[in-house]
C-alpha cells in the first residue's frame, strides 16, 4: 500500500465510487437492505483503506452523490448526512492507516477499520444533531440507528474488509503492506 | 440488477442534447434552489411545468427521463404517510392509536415528495442527455476555483468521469458473477433475511476482485500512454457561451427570483 502511483490510486477511487452505485443494487433484493447492510459504506471504507485519505474523503463525498444521482438510492433527503458519514469514513480509514504500524496487516487493518467506523458514525451524529435535525435527534435515534439496526453491517464490514484487503494484495491488485515479511 | 441504471447517457439531438453541459450543471443547481425554496402555489406550480417542460425538451421517453424518480413509488407513499400521520400531532383531526393525522402534515408530505421527485427528475434528464466526457469536462470547470485551495481539480475530474464509465461495466460484470453464484447453489430469492445476506458475500468479493482486476489494467495503459495526473490533457477548446444557453439560464434565474419571491 505504501508504493502504488497516483495514477493507480485515482483509477482505484474512481472504481470505488462505481461500486459506490453498484453495490446497493446488488443489495436491493433485501428490504430495508440500506439501512441495514450500509452497502455503500464498503467500497469508501476500503477506498480509504487502500488508496489513502484524500482519496477516500473523495470517494466518501462524491459516492452517495453519484448513487443519488443514478439510481435515487439514497433518497435525496438522507443525502447530506451520508455524505458527511461516509466522507469521514474514507477520511479517517486513510489517516489511520497510515499512523498505525503494528507490524501485522490484520492488526493494522483491523485497528483503521473500527476507528474510522466509530468516527463516521459519531461525525454523522454530530452532524444530525448540529445541522440536520437539530430538534429532533436525539442519543436514543443515534444508538439505535447507527449500532443496533446496521449491526449485520457492522458485522459483515468487518469480516469482508481485512479479508478483501488481504485478497487484493495476494492477488497483487495492490503492493503488500510490509513486503519483507 | 438486470438493464442499466437510469441516467445513463442516451445519444439524441434534442434542444438538451446541444446545450453546453457547464450552463445545464448550472441550470441543475439554480433549480435546486428554486425547488426547495418553492413553498407556496405559484412557486410549486412554476417548478414542475419548468421540470416537465425540460423533460418534454429532452425528447426523451417518460418512462425514461422519470426512470430513477419514478422507482422509488414506494418510498414516496411511506415519507407522504409519515408526515400525514406524524408531522404535527397537536392539530390532529382524528386520533387512532398513534396515528394523528394533520392538515399541516399532509401539507409537508405533499412538499417533501414533490421537491425529492422533481429534483431527481431534473438530475436524471441532466445525465440522460450529456455524455460523461462533456460531463467531466463540465465539473472540472465548475471546480476550477477550488484549484486555488491547490485541490486537483482535473484529477477529481478525471476520476469521476472514470467511475461514470465503469458502473455499466461493473453493472454487467455483478450480474455475471450474480448468475454464476446461483448456478453454485446461492440463494438471492431466499425470504430469510440472513440467507439473502450470506447469498450476497460471496458475489461481493469476487465483484472486488474483477473491478480491481480492471482498475490495475486500466491504470497500467494509462500509465504506458504517458498520463500524469495534474499535467493539462488535450480536449476540446472551450467555446464560449451560445445564444441557447445564456436562454437555459436566464430562465432557471427567473424561476429562482419566482421561487423565492414572498407571496
Amino acid at each position: 500500500m505504501e508504493k502504488m502511483s497516483s495514477v493507480k490510486r485515482s483509477i482505484l477511487t474512481a472504481v470505488c465510487l462505481a461500486l459506490c452505485v453498484v453495490l446497493p443494487q446488488a443489495f436491493h433484493a433485501i428490504p430495508n437492505a440500506g439501512a441495514i447492510y450500509s452497502p455503500i459504506h464498503i467500497p469508501v471504507l476500503l477506498c480509504g483503506l487502500v488508496c489513502g485519505w484524500p482519496y477516500g474523503l473523495l470517494c466518501g463525498l462524491a459516492g452517495p452523490a453519484l448513487s443519488t444521482l443514478l439510481t435515487g438510492m439514497p433518497p435525496a433527503a438522507q443525502l447530506p448526512p451520508m455524505m458527511v458519514e461516509c466522507a469521514v469514513y474514507g477520511l479517517a480509514a486513510g489517516i489511520f492507516m497510515r499512523i498505525v504500524r503494528t507490524r501485522s496487516v490484520y492488526a493494522d487493518l483491523y485497528i483503521s477499520l473500527l476507528s474510522a467506523m466509530l468516527a463516521g458514525r459519531l461525525a454523522a451524529g454530530a452532524a444530525k444533531a448540529a445541522i440536520f435535525a437539530p430538534s429532533s435527534f436525539t442519543l436514543a435515534a443515534w444508538t439505535t440507528g447507527y449500532f443496533v439496526t446496521a449491526l449485520p453491517g457492522i458485522v459483515i464490514q468487518l469480516v469482508l474488509l481485512p479479508s478483501l484487503a488481504f485478497a487484493l494484495m495476494k492477488a497483487r491488485l495492490i503492493p503488500p503492506r510490509y513486503p519483507e515479511s | 440488477m438486470t438493464g442499466l441504471p437510469a441516467g445513463l447517457y442516451q445519444p439524441g439531438d434534442s434542444v438538451l442534447h446541444r446545450l453546453d453541459p457547464r450552463a445545464k450543471l448550472l441550470a441543475l443547481f439554480l433549480l435546486l434552489g428554486a425547488v426547495i425554496a418553492a413553498d407556496n402555489l405559484l412557486g410549486c406550480a412554476a417548478v414542475l411545468l419548468f421540470v416537465g417542460w425540460i423533460v418534454g425538451l429532452s425528447g426523451l421517453p417518460l418512462g425514461t427521463a422519470l426512470g430513477s424518480a419514478a422507482r422509488l413509488r414506494w418510498f414516496f407513499l411511506l415519507i407522504f404517510l409519515m408526515n400525514l400521520f406524524f408531522y404535527a400531532p397537536e392539530e390532529a383531526w382524528a386520533v387512532w392509536w398513534v396515528f394523528r393525522p394533520s392538515g399541516k402534515g399532509l401539507v409537508q408530505g405533499a412538499l417533501v415528495v414533490f421537491r425529492v421527485f422533481l429534483l431527481l427528475a431534473a438530475g436524471n434528464v441532466l445525465t440522460l442527455t450529456t455524455p460523461p466526457m462533456a460531463l467531466t469536462d463540465g465539473m472540472e470547470w465548475l471546480l476550477k476555483p477550488l484549484g486555488r485551495l491547490k485541490i486537483p481539480v482535473g484529477q477529481v475530474a478525471m476520476i469521476l468521469s472514470v467511475a461514470i464509465q465503469f458502473i455499466p461495466v461493473l453493472l454487467e460484470e455483478t450480474e455475471t458473477i450474480r448468475r454464476a453464484q446461483m448456478a453454485r447453489g446461492a440463494r438471492f430469492d431466499s425470504s430469510r433475511l440472513w440467507e439473502k445476506a450470506g447469498a450476497v458475500l460471496p458475489l461481493v468479493v469476487p465483484v472486488f476482485l474483477a473491478a480491481f482486476q480492471r482498475a490495475d489494467e486500466l491504470a497500467l495503459a494509462m500509465e504506458a500512454r504517458g498520463y500524469r495526473p495534474g499535467l493539462p490533457r488535450p480536449r476540446k477548446e472551450e467555446r464560449p457561451f451560445r445564444r441557447a444557453d445564456w436562454m437555459a439560464l436566464s430562465v432557471c434565474v427567473l424561476l429562482c427570483v419566482l421561487a423565492f419571491a414572498p407571496v
